[in-house]
């Protein structure tokens, strides 16, 4: 099927050639060969023109201090500095007048800096970068809970 | 092994048989049911505990087993961790699963595993405390070794072959599992450490379906550790983090271990409270749990909230923190990494001061009636009274104070405004008369928090980093334990919790060693890295540059400032209070509050205003409905901290910036821009209208604070100074904090911090 689409589409190219002066047809052909200018994804995709000059912070999370477990660390993340929310009045629940409020929270992720970046730049975000901390490894050992500290000090001289 | 995977095994046998009825003769069917009913125990259905079949069969028949030749991805070290290599030389090669390892020599086997990417179940373990290695969770299998080997204690040999995921290890583990979850009860359903526990985590990997004890659970009866930390004790596994957290980095010998065999329990010995600016990091450490937030208990579950990385304000570490917010609100602050401050701790303060952000709140513009009590009006009603008195005074009679928990924006705005205005009376309330702005060193703690790990010998002077910063007296307390560095404490009688010596308690004493005269000199002499750290305490005194310049002397003394080592500190005691001086707040003259007509209050609470004339008209813009609320004419609300952009540079001149995460209360806004709307509405519009704008006005006048997570090296100034002409007076140095819990508007308006004030404070 995806076929038969592609060949429809060609056909229809082909048509449109015979129909539509030549220039125009050269630009468009060549605007497909050029690669996608800053902000042109997010006005393709049809985003509000509010949302495409927003300011976000990518950030790689730092890991949870209460869990060891780092499979979730080492990711890149787009805050959205969403803070539009309110408590609705009629449940209690929390409202929000902001579609990116939880989109950088679950649904984007990135695997380098670059990527988030790539992204962030092709839907018109004006982006700041937040430095990854990194632990620092140093050597331990077991047998230092009973090395020789030197004499033991008095509290008060 | 669940039912559904063993039915599918069954039926998938059973075809198998049924597939070969048709392709073999009859006798190879009978033998093959034979064969499939044979006592053979590799083949048989039976429920076992352990899910590492393989390790029943033959151990020779596994053992020969060719392994396959894996091409294994180039790894990188767990969370992105940085290597330190105290000595190149001693670098040896391990095998970690057959991918080979550089590490240090000295390092453990699970370390070694860290380096490869290979994260070890663990419990008792933990990166900054000293090793236990009671849990026996993190155990491995190394080659030649007959038993599997408890990784973190062991230390990493030249060409081992670590094997961390072999059945050996896994089977090892899941008995370790077993014996953890008999005693451990089944309560992650209304526990708060639910979703973010260590052994929840680990049994879903190590974990069997059931269990074999049948016997009655232990129970344990809880312990009150004061109003921070919550104890549910019969989920305690006895990894001792919290003890040795007690001990090493918060340096109270307050826990302990009781008992032993199954009677063995977590305690304080005798009733008593955990006293420690530090407490709240055991909830952390916790990998059960055992020891959880009090405030939080039962307030959210942890993956319904936000998380925003930003910075903490209640102290002029800047400590990076991450607010947990759910809607509207903040639920909790939990520390972020950063080894160049706080590593992974922060103070209680810190940790607990966020249901401050909901009370006393600031939500409407407010006017002062002639009946004394305040209505709220529009903010276009708000700006326009105060343009118009500030407009009728003269000049040299409009003040401006910035608050303790200002951000750098606003702060420039303000000082821009008010020199607009025609007036440069503005100034930061904690940095006393003529501050010493002119030269960085002055006023930053340069040899930077982290830095202080390499001295070896420390004067503090007036100052007590304990309630002060308690991520600084952290370090200096690592340096002390590490390095048997000693500490020498000018100052009133105070609670440390490393040795230390008590020289004297004032300029007296501080004159004595710039003189040689005290015995202590002789420590000073022979210090190859001394760090002397003022306290900002001394800012409001009098004698402040008479004072400074017998520190200077000192310095001179103990060869302190020099190219590779710069030991001259300043403990600042505001989130503020760098970026002021960064940008020049400093008044015109030295008694401008006495002369005051117009005082522009900006989030300052602890100024003296007793000395104010009584007409004089105060504006008051700030978050908190805070002490200088009672005197102010007029209010205009602001934002928080965690509600809103803002840069602060820390104690080591590091300029770091907040996010915000959750909405402004009521009608508030930014400081900055309320400033930037005030001077549009009195006339003297500022020229920026964004955060980028007011960004590159700071960047002509303190170009450092936009460079963030940055330390701007300070120039060495030796001789720079004029001399001073002032005469040191003998009145002993005064503790610049009272009450630890309680020095912002935030921290005073917070019902924890008022409960820790009354159970907790450290008795003088």
């Amino acid at each position: 099927m995806a076929y038969s689409l592609v060949r429809s589409v060609r056909s229809d190219a082909l048509l449109r050639s015979t129909f539509l002066s030549v220039p125009l047809l050269k630009s468009f052909s060549q605007d497909a060969l050029v690669e996608i200018k800053p902000g042109e994804i997010g006005l393709v995709s049809g985003i509000p023109e509010e949302h495409l000059r927003r300011k976000v912070i990518i950030y790689s999370p730092a890991r949870t201090a209460s869990q060891q477990g780092s499979g979730k660390v080492g990711k890149w993340k787009i805050n959205f500095l969403s803070t539009q929310k309110w408590e609705n009045p009629l449940m209690g629940w929390t409202s929000t007048g902001d579609p990116y409020a939880n989109v950088g929270d679950s649904a984007l992720s990135f695997d380098s800096e670059e990527a988030a970046k790539a992204f962030a730049e092709r839907h018109g975000w004006d982006y700041a970068v937040k430095k990854r901390h990194t632990p620092l490894l140093k050597p331990k050992a077991y047998a230092d809970n009973f090395k020789w500290k030197g004499p033991p000090k008095t509290a008060e001289v | 092994m669940g039912f559904g995977l063993l039915a599918l095994r069954a039926s998938r046998t059973s075809s198998a048989i049924n597939r070969s009825c048709f392709s073999t003769s009859p006798t190879l069917l009978i033998s093959r049911i034979f064969a499939s009913q044979s006592p053979n125990p590799s083949n048989r259905h039976s429920r076992g505990i352990v899910s590492t079949p393989e390790l029943l069969q033959n151990a020779e028949a596994t053992a020969e087993a060719p392994q396959p030749q894996e091409i294994h991805p180039p790894r990188t070290p767990l969370a992105g961790a940085r290597v330190h290599f105290p000595n190149p030389e001693d670098a040896i090669e391990v095998f970690v699963d057959g991918f080979p390892v550089t590490i240090p020599k000295g390092m453990t086997v699970l370390q070694a595993c860290e380096v490869a990417g290979v994260d070890i179940p663990r419990f008792c373990y933990h990166s900054r405390l000293s090793i236990a290695g009671n849990c026996r969770m993190c155990l491995v299998e190394v080659e030649k070794s007959p038993k599997p080997v408890a990784s973190c204690a062991m230390p990493a040999l030249p060409g081992m072959k670590i094997k961390t995921d072999t059945p050996v290890a896994k089977k090892a583990r899941e008995g370790v599992m077993e014996f953890l979850l008999m005693n451990h009860p089944l309560d992650c359903p209304i526990c708060d450490q639910g979703g973010e526990c260590d052994l929840q985590d680990q049994s879903m990997a190590f974990g069997s379906d059931r269990g074999r004890f049948t016997d009655v659970k232990r129970s344990v009866v809880d312990k009150n550790l004061g109003p921070l930390v919550k104890t549910v004790m019969t989920r305690c596994i006895q990894c001792t983090r919290c003890v040795r957290f007690a001990t090493e980095v918060a340096g109270v010998q307050d826990l302990g271990m009781l008992g032993r065999g199954s009677g063995e329990e977590i305690g304080t010995y005798v009733e008593k409270l955990m006293t420690s600016e530090l407490s709240g990091n055991v909830i952390d450490i916790c990998p059960v749990g055992a020891l959880t937030s009090k405030p939080f208990a039962f307030k959210a579950r942890n993956w319904e909230l936000k998380a925003t990385e930003t910075i903490d304000v209640t102290d002029a570490v800047g400590s990076n923190i991450r607010i947990d917010s759910r809607g509207p609100e903040v639920m909790r602050i939990i520390p972020r990494l950063n080894e160049d401050i706080n590593e992974e701790w922060i103070s209680d303060k810190t940790r607990f001061c966020y249901d401050g952000l909901k009370r006393q709140r600031l939500n409407d513009p407010m006017i002062r009636g002639p009946d004394g009590r305040f209505k709220s009006v529009s903010w276009r009603d708000a700006l326009a009274i105060v343009a118009e008195v500030a407009r009728q005074v003269q000049p040299e009679e409009i003040v401006g104070v910035a608050g303790r928990l200002s951000d750098a924006e606003s702060m420039m705005a303000l000082k821009d405004f008010l020199n607009r205005m025609g007036s440069n009376n503005v100034w930061f309330e904690g940095n006393g008369v003529r501050p010493n702005a002119d030269l960085r060193s002055g006023y930053l703690l340069n040899s930077s928090i982290s830095g202080l790990e390499k001295a070896d010998v420390f004067l503090l002077v007036g100052t007590q980093p304990r309630i002060e910063a308690p991520m600084v007296n952290a370090r200096i307390h690592k340096t002390v334990r590490a390095t048997h560095a000693k500490v020498g404490y000018i100052g009133p009688p105070t609670d440390f919790n490393y040795n230390y010596e008590n020289l004297g308690t004032g300029p007296q004493t501080l004159l004595e060693i710039a003189e040689g005269r005290h015995p202590f000199c002789s420590a000073l002499r022979n210090a190859k890295n001394l760090a002397i750290i003022v306290g900002a305490g001394l800012f409001e005194r009098k004698d402040k540059d008479a004072i400074l310049s017998v520190v200077d002397s000192i310095a001179k003394l103990g060869n302190v400032v020099r190219p590779d080592w710069n030991g001259l500190n300043f403990l600042l005691l505001h989130a503020a209070q760098a970026a002021s001086l960064d940008l020049g707040l400093v008044p015109e003259s030295d008694n401008s509050i006495e002369s005051a007509k117009f005082l522009y209050l900006m989030g300052a609470d602890d100024v003296e205003l007793e000395k104010l004339p009584s007409d004089a008209f105060v504006v008051y813009q700030g978050h908190h409905g805070d002490r200088s609320v009672y005197r102010a004419n007029v209010i205009l609300p602001a934002s928080a901290f965690s509600e809103k952009e803002g840069t602060y540079e820390n104690t080591e001149g590091c300029s770091q910036q907040t996010l915000p995460a959750v909405p402004t209360v009521g009608d508030a806004r930014d400081d900055w821009k309320i400033i930037r709307a005030l001077s549009e509405v009195a006339g003297v519009c500022l020229p920026y209208d964004n955060l980028a704008g007011i960004h590159s006005r700071i960047s002509v006048v303190a170009p450092n604070l936009l460079r963030v997570d940055d330390r701007e090296p300070t120039l060495i100034h030796t001789d720079l100074k004029p001399d001073c002409q002032q005469k040191m007076s003998t009145e002993p140095f005064c503790s610049a904090v009272d009450n630890f819990y309680m020095t912002d508007s935030i921290t005073r308006a917070s019902k924890i911090m008022a409960q820790c004030s009354a159970s907790l404070l450290l008795k003088k």
